[in-house]
């Protein structure tokens, strides 16, 4: 008999030094169905999906394909199994074509190995065409956009005739409305007979698409519902494990005067020609907290970039407190009451191999309290002032003070940066992405600080890809799209569909500074 | 013991002596293929260097002029792991030894100048050719590697073309210090008198290992050293932080290009040795330099160690039965050391893992 | 005039070769700085083949030299692949150590052999006056090498290889995206691998060449003069693309020859610059197009960073 599942893995197990990211898990696939992984980050979804791809080898477990048990040791392996993936950091070879990536690893080849291009790219015409996946194959990765990318991804799976798609939290980057173009495909390749696997922490677009959802918590199996007889209260309680508060206690903003100004600021960028900062302009006044909201890459990394000192403006002016710091050098820029959480903690919030101690002074390890006037380091006084802050914003860790940065867990490491930052007294806070990665209780944390910042009387710019923390944080938000600001939103007033539609770029204001 | 052996220092040392038997073992192989029958001699001379003097007073000058040549081996290693420790590979510290070499010397010869100021013009020079690498690599993106390895060209052939004006007329050499500007010589300060009235041991020997642990200290105690760390280790973290990564990668090298160029002076100007104008390759002593670096486990007070034995054995290549053999086996042994160095994070990943394996065993039993 | 041409040539053929290789290694990631030693290698096996099997007829000694340089340079390769690839070593320090050991180790060999054969004999030369005749086809004073089509050849091979061939799109992927490539089954330490090899192999050639240019005795102990670092930024020049390599080469070729031959051009002579002037031209040269180059450099992403499979 003809098993009704495209594959099954049964009681997986997949353990990594100190941590065990799959405990027990079993999920079940049927042929023709969308069928959804829920969990937080760090629930061992994509720890699952790599072993289901062969990334990884699980130690415990079986997985079975069409009712039968195979070995699955490397992607070549699940290849032709027929299954493929669209990893959430697309695998794409920026300076290739799109035909290129697309054929990478199956080229059509004649004698010697020389490749028959004109084959393949009648072939990858055809599937987009039939799928609706519209592409340009002669086009460089590096010049398209997101949306075109992933479509490259999902072309790559169909060129190599897979049967089970796996797509990996694929809507991370992508518009509301490309969004809805993707549900549709993925909708259209279930019914082509397709089976999907669709990985992901958005509600919303679970009860939209899926049939079945299995949820995972902290690596373990929790269940397995059907999207039909649920409700997103229900999910959301599975994944957390208890019921979330979402909102943001905080009392109205009361703002004072402008405590940052950007005129005109533009900035050129050293990847798409499409992402730079290009003349923009905004306030931000004291007693507030500012979202620069935006799907990723519209120019918010470039914009804060500017604002930091990490790159030059091609032109505009940045005034804080009055004074115009538009070629201020960094430290400038810092010792003037700007701190910097940045976007990416392990590239430029800290030196991954040197102590806590000493990535606590990052920013400060000039001043006198820390450095004497021979140019000495005070050991003694850099010891007690990480002491003094690792008890107060409850860092982590191993050792203390003499953890090694690359020991600590990314929400320590990252408390670490918000204690640094929001200890420097700062009167501008630019917090780029805090939460990213972090649990549900860290994420709590960093909007209570952002919001008492605030309180007393600071400016906050938060720079954020997250809807719920968009809606819920900020005092205003500002939307970017394409390095432009083309709305400016009262959270309390708008929802995230108007929200959505600027962020496509679909709908826009003429917004005055 | 099993403490003892976690710890990073020791991990380092245990690593850099199975680099040295792995090297004097493979020198000993190559022996043995050239000739079985004199091979275990040759490599017991390499190793015993002066010992394999009879009479205790020749061993002491013997001694005396490997510790001669240390010296400057000792500054080119600090030369290269400053450099690296803010992630720079500093290869030109050969060519920057070269400039040390070439303005002491002409200093010395044609403007009678004593030996401190030939020292400081040395160091000038040097650290000005360290500047343009800084400044290529700064400003303009250029590879350091690359950048160093075509003025380690330049300055040798500019040297030979400098020099060539105070050199002996009958030969490719370099008029003799002692005779012309004996000045110019560094002064013995006594310590010639225990090496057995080897002249060649001079006031640059407390000098050098003042200087290795000042190094220490500036990398390790002092703002300068924690900026320049973290440059190295993380270079946009650095920049972030709002350490001025352009100054620091130059003044890096200018401080690199002045430690190698120390070195050449505290050697030429014991009168050891001479410049031959006519010299086709670029002096081995720079890119020694990388092999006492790496073997000293990048720290100064290491290099010392690693230098002298480096030295040693390099000297030791003399002794060797030349009916057979080439001195230059002293040279494949330190290559061969230098390329067993790349393999130095492997092994303290394999001590730690084999420490974490057996604990893991005991624990399992309590 | 004649000459200046004849030594741009076969200069520009050395580092074509020796750039080309550099070019596929880098291409797959693997940053080889020890183009040099390998030359040496190279060279010595070429060098041994041509003093010693000069008997055997013309065009079977070339192929056994040519195919003794590369097998030779290939074998020299893999200490940089096992300690790239599979040890995550330092590519710089290996690189380095591997020029060093290269020339230690010619030198020692050739001195025992040469002493073997004659216990007065202490010098690290081999000699190949009737084993250099062979490459070289004498058309009125134009001594025309076989290495200069060889190297045109090559070129094409390359840019075929790297930009018409599967083989060539993998590789490629592994220096700029090793996730990319892992993902779709491709196996980056083999392709890695294949890199190194190749890079070996024609920086074996290019060393051959090297000793086959203007004369018909080496001394090993003065190793390639520094022709793989040029190779190098020939490269860099070139950016990493086959075609603009070749200009590269020429250009960097011509300034090379000028140091043999500028006695032949009185308006040179009439300078009356020492010829110290002259040997660091290529390096001035060098320095200088680095200078204006490099800061637009697309190098391949990868380079130089070790794969592991388990980081993602």
């Amino acid at each position: 008999m003809e098993s009704p599942y495209a594959s099954e893995m049964l009681n997986i197990t997949k353990r990594f030094p100190g941590i065990i990211a799959n405990d027990n898990i079993t999920l079940q696939l049927r042929k023709g169905e969308i069928h959804a992984l829920l969990g937080e980050n760090g629930a061992g979804k994509s720890t699952l999906m790599s072993v289901l791809f062969g990334l990884y080898q699980a130690e415990e477990g079986i997985i079975k394909k069409d009712g039968v048990e195979v070995k699955i040791k490397d992607p070549n392996d699940a290849n032709a199994l027929g299954i493929g993936m669209v990893h959430q950091h697309f695998k794409l070879v920026e300076c290739f074509t799109v035909l290129d990536n697309i054929i990478m690893g199956v080229e059509p080849v004649g004698p010697l190995g020389f490749l028959r291009k004109k084959e393949a790219r009648e072939k990858v015409l055809a599937l987009s065409k039939k799928y609706g996946l519209e592409v340009d194959p002669d086009a460089k990765i590096e010049d398209i956009t997101v949306g075109m990318q992933q479509r490259t991804e999902i072309l790559k799976m169909l060129y190599r005739d897979n049967e089970i798609l796996i797509f990996d939290e694929p809507t991370a980057v992508l518009t509301p409305q490309e969004i809805v173009e993707l549900m549709q495909i993925m909708r259209n390749l279930a019914a082509e007979g397709k089976s999907i696997l669709f990985i992901s922490h958005k509600l919303a677009e679970i009860m939209a698409v899926a049939d079945r959802c299995t949820v995972l918590r902290k690596g373990k199996y929790i269940g397995t519902v059907n999207t039909k007889d649920t409700t997103m209260e229900e999910l959301s309680a599975m994944m957390v494990g208890r019921n979330v508060n979402f909102h943001v206690a905080k009392k109205p903003a009361q703002p004072g005067e402008a405590i940052l100004e950007v005129q005109h600021m533009t900035v050129a960028s050293k990847t798409h020609s499409n992402n730079a900062v290009k003349d923009v302009s905004f306030t931000v006044r004291r007693g507030e907290i500012v979202c620069i909201a935006g799907i990723d890459g519209n120019g918010q990394s470039e914009l804060v970039y500017g604002l930091t000192g990490l790159e030059p403006l091609t032109s505009g002016k940045i005034i804080l407190e009055g004074k115009d710091i538009t070629k201020a050098s960094i430290r400038k820029r810092s010792t003037s009451g700007m701190s910097h959480i940045p976007e990416d903690r392990h590239k430029h919030g800290l030196v991954l191999d040197y102590s806590l101690e000493y990535n606590i002074i990052l920013q400060t390890y000039f001043e006198s309290r820390f450095t004497d006037r021979m140019g000495f380091l005070r050991r003694k006084s850099i010891r007690s002032y990480s002491d003094k802050l690792i008890d107060q914003y409850d860092v982590r860790s191993g050792q203390g003070s003499i953890t090694s940065a690359r020991a600590m867990s990314g929400g320590n490491q990252q408390k670490a940066i918000i204690a640094r930052e929001l200890d420097k007294q700062p009167e501008l806070l630019v917090a780029v992405q805090p939460t990213r990665g972090l649990d549900v209780g860290a994420i709590e944390y960093i909007h209570k600080q952002l919001v008492a910042q605030r309180d007393a009387g600071k400016g906050v710019l938060l720079i954020s890809l997250e809807l719920d923390e968009v809606m819920d944080v900020p005092d205003r938000i500002l939307v970017m799209y394409e390095g432009e600001i083309v709305g400016e939103l009262d959270p309390k007033k708008t929802t995230q569909e108007e929200l959505g539609l600027y962020m496509a770029g679909a709908k826009r204001d003429e917004v005055r500074a | 013991m099993k403490r003892l052996l976690k710890r990073p220092g020791v991990q380092t040392f245990v690593a850099s002596i199975i680099c040295i038997l792995l090297g004097l073992l493979i020198g000993y192989i190559v022996l043995l293929f050239i000739n079985p029958q004199g091979a275990w001699q040759s490599i017991m001379d390499v190793i015993r260097n002066f010992f394999t003097w009879s009479r205790p007073q020749q061993q002491l000058k013997q001694f005396g002029n490997t510790l001669a040549k240390t010296i400057p081996l000792i500054m080119c290693s600090l030369s290269i792991l400053f450099s690296y420790k803010v992630g720079l590979f500093n290869i030109g510290t050969a060519g920057q030894y070269v400039a040390g070499a070439c303005a002491s010397l002409y200093a010395a010869l044609a403007w009678g100048w004593g030996w401190l100021p030939c020292m400081l013009f040395a160091i000038v020079a040097a650290s000005l050719l360290g500047a343009i690498v800084g400044f290529l690599k700064a400003y303009c993106n250029v590879n350091e590697v690359i950048s160093g390895i075509m003025l380690n060209w330049i300055s040798l052939y500019t040297a030979n073309t400098i020099l060539s004006n105070v050199k002996e007329t009958a030969s490719p050499y370099t008029l003799y210090l002692n005779k012309e500007n004996p000045a110019a010589l560094l002064p013995n300060v006594g310590l010639d008198t225990l090496f057995n009235k080897n002249t060649y041991v001079t006031i640059a020997v407390p000098l050098a290992l003042i200087i290795a642990v000042l190094v220490s200290i500036v990398l390790n105690k002092t703002r300068f050293g924690y900026e320049l760390r973290a440059t190295g280790l993380n270079k946009n973290a650095s920049r972030y932080a709002g350490m001025a990564e352009n100054r620091n990668i130059i003044l890096t090298l200018v401080i690199s290009g002045a430690l190698a160029g120390l070195g050449a002076s505290m050697l030429y100007q014991t009168g050891y040795m001479r410049w031959e104008c006519t010299q086709s390759s670029v002096p081995a002593m720079g890119f020694n330099g990388i092999a006492a670096a790496f073997l000293g486990g990048l720290s100064p007070i290491g290099a010392i160690f690693s230098s002298f034995f480096i030295q040693h054995i390099t000297d030791g290549g003399q002794y060797v039965n030349t009916n057979f053999y080439s001195s230059q086996i002293s040279d494949v042994i330190s290559s061969v050391i230098i390329y067993l160095c790349g393999f130095v994070l492997f092994i303290k990943l394999t001590m730690n893992r084999m420490l974490s394996r057996s604990e893991e065993k005991k624990g399992g039993k309590k | 005039m004649l000459l200046l041409i004849q030594y741009t040539l076969i200069f520009a053929s050395v580092l074509l070769l020796v750039a080309l290789g550099g070019c596929i290694s880098e291409h797959s990631g693997i940053i080889n700085l020890g183009l040099e030693g390998i030359m040496v290698i190279g060279a010595l096996g070429g060098a041994l083949v041509m003093s010693k099997l000069s008997y055997l007829p013309p065009a079977l000694m070339v192929i056994i030299a040519l195919l003794a340089a590369i097998a030779l340079g290939m074998l020299y390769s893999c200490l940089l692949g096992v300690a790239a690839i599979h040890f995550k070593a330092d590519q710089t320090l290996v690189g380095t150590a591997m020029n060093l050991l290269a020339t230690a180790a010619a030198t020692v060999f050739v001195k025992a052999m040469n002493t073997a054969a004659n216990p007065d004999n202490h010098s690290s030369e081999i000699e190949y006056v009737a084993g250099r005749k062979m490459f070289i086809v004498n058309i009125n004073g134009f001594e025309f090498n076989w290495f200069m089509p060889l190297a045109i050849i090559v070129v094409v091979l390359v840019y075929l290889f790297l930009y018409k061939n599967k083989l060539g799109l993998r590789l490629m992927a592994c220096g700029e995206h090793p996730q990319a490539a892992d993902s779709v089954g491709i196996n980056v330490y083999k392709m890695r691998w294949m890199g190194v090899l190749i890079s070996g192999a024609l920086a074996g050639m290019g060393g051959l060449c090297y000793i086959l240019a203007g004369v018909s005795l080496w001394k090993f102990e003065n190793g390639v003069a520094g022709f793989g670092f040029l190779a190098l930024a020939v490269m860099i020049f070139g950016q990493w693309k086959p075609g603009r390599i070749a200009l590269a080469a020429l250009l960097f070729g011509l300034f090379r020859a000028l140091s043999n031959t500028y006695m032949g051009f009185p308006a040179l002579v009439s300078l009356n610059l020492p010829s110290n002037v002259y040997n660091m031209m290529p390096y001035i040269v060098c320095l200088i197009v680095l200078a204006f180059t490099s800061k637009t450099s697309r190098a391949p992403k990868a380079e130089g960073i070790p794969y592991d499979k388990g980081s993602r």
